[in-house]
């Protein structure tokens, strides 16, 4: 049995046993497109979790007696299987295993106690039209081996919220044989990080990369604290038309013990790009890889890391569908006109000089 | 310059008073003029300086004449482009003005509208036939002009002759006259020949750039550049000759030894004319130096610029590099090949890019036609600019070698200092006094050469402001707008001042014509001589290059030029050996100093002086 997979053994086929999170890790992995490190905790390792514990059958007893109307009865329910999850003792093949694949990443990154993230990875979660979707659980800054297996758990226990619970009863579909796989993760000690689109969001050109970037992780970025670096990059000619430094006054870094902060940047460092032309060339580079991977425009996140020196210090953290542009109906920009109409409606134009 | 909106006026400019007498020197239509200031007050004028960036030499403006009309009228008479109006010229202290004239009346627009198509789009079908009879045509008129006989001398009494049978049909007066009426009618038609493409190339570019900016926004104007250049063109091939004689003299390891050392050109052809191998190499050179070596050592605007043929030394510094890098087993010649390969990815990426049937078929329409033509963008300037100058200046100074030799002008240069409609005073001065018998005083033409002499001096330490009068709300004309790049954000910069001291501006702008970043040493060139002081891995700072220039590409880092847009010569050679290139700035070469660290945003078209020498 494989209770734990190394992305790097991950593909699209293994979707039902790593989830859809974990897969498409493994396929940009397979793609060339450089992730953080990590491994998955398959679905294998949950079933045998809750089989060997002899927590299935309880559960679906618990379960079977919810009226999903009734929202004090959810509530109990989910607090229930949620401790029973949370506090039964993980099979020590499946620690083991866990432990293992940690202390490989660990010694992988020359660091001890490595800071992970540890993610569930739903087999429903991101496929179309079975949205669960922000329902499971993620914990950042995760040290230390008996931590992962934590939280581990605290994933595998998400699954038994009481919105997922209700809707499960809803669609009519199986509380235990839902099943979720977990993902752990380096956590990428981010310089720079930030957002990418591959086409211009603004208009839709599917010519141009915009990249967005601030100082620290991407939270600043994404959570629209401080207004990043931005640059619109030819794909083609690898030119970077157009270069907006940005005062970023906000950073967000790990302190320790909290967690992520947010802290104010020096004002000399503000102005300064947060992205090297050469790192900004490279992003691009990634950004053409997974477009051309996916086969359809991807709005990417991604991250500078100060524990690794380039080229391999750029990590791609996620890559989705762009949904805006790629979804609007492509109306012709020239209003389907011949060359020589064209050469005739430029000859009739004037340009305009005075403001 | 009380109104922020304006330009001054011509009237209300200050010329230096050692500029005085200035005026004489052109002729008198070339002027502001109290009876049309009503028109030219009205109109938008601003210095020329990708054809006149030095001060105006008398002769050398026969070529300025011959364009305003024959562009003009290609524009307006010919093709009938609809709201676009002639280039005019004016002379102010020196300096050429010329105008984006405000498009004509609606009418007016309306019937060149109805005309333009018909007369344009037929030459884009047979471009590749056309392109062949205008090169016979050109050629042949280039021989007409060599072949233009200039008396050596003017003989004290006409050789002997029988009058039994016949008298001298002319005398060298007559056929000084004649000769030199055949060589400007020549030089007129040859500008004629210059726009018979030209107009409707430039305007299909400038199409075909509004068709890629509204698929894709934001594309570069070098990488538009890039997508229509061809490779293979005429002004190339004077280079590719040069690699060629240098593989040659590289397998003859005695001709290379020659061509290796330093010394003056005229020295190493006395010692290559020792050895069988040597005049074997020499033959060649030979061959192709007709038309290929003529090639201006400027931009061929200038008599005193020079060419290879005239300036030897400098293709044999040529020959010098490519021998040595030869010896480090590089490759000299650049691939064409290559080139063309690589133009055509960057077509394809973009080609899939669009979206949808129709506006591929609108891309590819817009594109094959620009392809077809752009060419001739390349093609002309050798044969016109280089070939056809380089003969016009060569038969000049046949004629300016009588007239210090009949004592009536002290040196060559002096010639050059009367224009073309002066010329013929000149002639019939002197031929009047040599037909009028011994003793006879000409006026003193050699004091007026000199006197014109010192006022061009002058001319060239007075910095003239960059326009004349209000700007105009829109432009029309294809060449305003892509060859001088006169735009909105141009203009405005003009108005916000020429104030400031060369010493105190750090940043220059100019056309982003070849993509890039570079940072490294300036190298100023004012003289083509001072090439050889360049090092490698500089930065190139020139007022225009063009293709003498050529083999020092692949040593330099960048090049920044005070003149040129994206077609230029730099912009084009720069894109191709992948070099940052900023062209058009104006004044990188009053600005920058060599030795001071500069970076060239061939991306952003922005020149910045990162530190300066210390002087």
């Amino acid at each position: 049995m494989d209770y734990v997979l190394d992305f790097s053994q991950i593909d699209k086929n293994l979707l039902a046993m790593v989830g859809g999170k974990n897969a498409s890790l493994g396929e940009m992995l397979k793609a060339g497109i450089r992730v953080p490190p990590g491994f998955a905790v398959t679905t294998e390792g949950y079933q045998e979790f809750l089989t060997g514990a002899g927590l299935d059958d309880v559960i679906c007893g618990i379960l079977d007696a919810v009226d999903p109307e009734d929202m004090a009865s959810l509530d109990n329910a989910s607090a229930q299987v949620q401790a029973l999850i949370n506090g039964a003792p993980m099979p020590s093949a499946i620690a083991d295993a866990i432990r293992e694949s940690y202390a490989g990443l660990c010694e992988g990154c020359q660091s001890q106690d490595l800071p992970v993230a540890v993610r569930s990875s739903a087999t429903a979660e991101d496929l179309p039209d079975a949205s669960f979707a922000g329902q499971q659980d993620t914990y950042l800054w995760v040290t230390g081996g008996d931590q992962v297996i934590k939280m581990v758990q605290k994933c595998w226990a998400s699954l038994f919220t009481p919105r997922a619970i209700s809707y499960r009863i809803k669609i009519d579909c199986s509380h235990i044989t839902t099943l979720m796989s977990v993902g752990v993760q380096k956590m990428v000690n981010s310089r720079t990080s930030g957002v990418m689109f591959t086409l211009n969001p603004t208009n839709g050109d599917p010519s141009k990369v915009m990249v967005e970037a601030s100082w620290g992780f991407g939270e600043a970025v994404v959570s629209g604290i401080v207004t990043p670096d931005s640059f619109l990059v030819d794909k083609i000619v690898s030119e970077i038309n157009q270069r907006t430094i940005s005062a970023k006054t906000v950073e967000c870094v790990r302190d320790g013990a909290v967690g992520v902060i947010h802290r104010d940047v020096p004002p000399e460092r503000q102005t300064t790009p947060s992205l090297s032309d050469e790192e900004i060339k490279e992003l691009v580079n990634l950004a053409k890889q997974i477009e051309n991977h996916y086969g359809r425009p991807q709005d990417i996140e991604w991250a500078i890391d100060i524990d690794f020196s380039p080229p391999e210090n750029i990590f791609i953290l996620q890559s989705r569908p762009e949904t805006v542009w790629s979804q609007r109906p492509n109306k012709p920009l020239l209003g389907g006109k011949t060359g020589f109409e064209l050469l005739m409606d430029k000859a009739l134009t004037t340009i305009k000089v005075r403001k | 310059m009380s109104n922020p909106n304006r330009f001054p006026f011509a009237r209300e400019i200050e010329i230096p008073s050692e500029m005085q007498g200035w005026e004489e020197m052109y002729p008198a239509h070339r002027m502001f003029s109290p009876e049309r200031r009503e028109w030219e007050e009205t109109q938008f004028w601003y210095a020329d300086k990708i054809h006149a960036p030095d001060p105006m030499v008398p002769l050398d403006e026969v070529f300025q004449q011959a364009w305003q009309i024959a562009l003009s009228q290609h524009t307006t008479r010919i093709f009938c482009i609809p709201p676009a109006q002639g280039i005019a010229q004016r002379m102010v202290g020196c300096y050429m003005y010329i105008c984006a004239i405000t498009p004509p009346p609606p009418e007016v627009i309306q019937e060149k509208a109805e005309l333009f198509p018909k007369r344009t789009f037929p030459l884009f079908e047979s471009y590749g036939t056309l392109w062949e009879d205008w090169l016979t045509r050109f050629q042949t008129l280039g021989k007409e002009l060599r072949s233009i006989k200039v008396p050596t001398e003017f003989p004290k009494y006409m050789p002997d002759f029988n009058s039994a049978t016949t008298l001298p049909a002319v005398t060298p007066a007559q056929e000084l006259l004649e000769a030199f009426n055949t060589a400007v009618n020549i030089i007129y038609r040859g500008w004629q020949y210059h726009f018979n493409y030209l107009n409707v190339t430039y305007l299909s570019y400038l199409m075909f750039a509004d068709v890629a900016r509204q698929l894709f926004p934001g594309i570069s104007e070098s990488t538009i550049g890039k997508m229509v250049a061809g490779a293979e063109v005429s002004m190339f091939r004077p280079e590719e000759e040069l690699c060629r004689l240098a593989r040659l003299a590289h397998a003859e390891s005695k001709v290379a030894d020659i061509l290796r050392s330093d010394r003056p050109a005229a020295s190493k052809i006395q010692s290559l004319r020792e050895s069988e191998a040597g005049r074997h190499w020499l033959d060649e050179l030979e061959r192709i130096k007709d038309p290929w070596m003529y090639v201006s050592c400027g931009a061929g605007w200038y008599h005193y610029e020079g060419s290879w043929i005239t300036k030897l030394d400098v293709p044999f510094s040529y020959l010098k590099g490519y021998i040595e890098r030869l010896d480090k087993g590089e490759k000299i010649e650049r691939s064409f090949v290559a080139i063309a390969e690589a133009r055509d990815r960057v077509v394809e990426a973009y080609r899939k890019l669009i979206k949808t049937p129709e506006d591929q078929q609108s891309f590819e329409g817009a594109y094959k036609n620009t392809r077809t033509i752009y060419r001739y963008a390349e093609d002309h300037l050798f044969w016109v600019e280089h070939w056809f100058h380089t003969l016009w200046f060569e038969k000049m100074r046949e004629f300016a070698r009588l007239f210090v030799k009949q004592g009536v002008l002290r040196d060559e240069e002096d010639f050059f200092m009367f224009n073309r409609l002066e010329v013929p005073y000149l002639i019939e001065d002197f031929s009047t006094s040599w037909a009028l018998g011994e003793g006879i005083p000409t006026l003193n033409w050699a004091d007026k050469a000199q006197k014109r002499k010192k006022i061009l001096d002058a001319a060239a330490k007075w910095n003239p402001p960059p326009a004349l009068g209000i700007p105009p709300d829109v432009v029309a004309e294809p060449f305003t707008v892509m060859l001088w790049g006169i735009t909105t954000e141009r203009v405005q910069d003009w108005l916000k001042g020429t104030s400031a001291k060369p010493g105190d501006v750090n940043e220059l702008k100019g056309f982003a014509s070849s993509a890039g970043v570079a940072e490294g040493k300036a190298r100023v060139l004012k003289l083509l001589e001072e090439i050889v002081n360049i090092k490698q891995g500089e930065i190139l700072v020139v007022g225009n290059t063009n293709p003498a220039w050529a083999p020092i590409f692949s040593k330099i880092k960048g090049a920044v030029t005070d003149i040129g847009g994206i077609t230029s010569h730099a912009a084009i050679v720069c894109r191709e050996y992948g070099i940052p290139s900023v062209t058009g700035t104006g004044t990188a070469t009053s600005t920058i100093k060599t030795g001071d660290i500069i970076r060239v945003d061939g991306d952003s078209g922005m020149v910045t002086i990162v530190k300066r020498a210390s002087s």
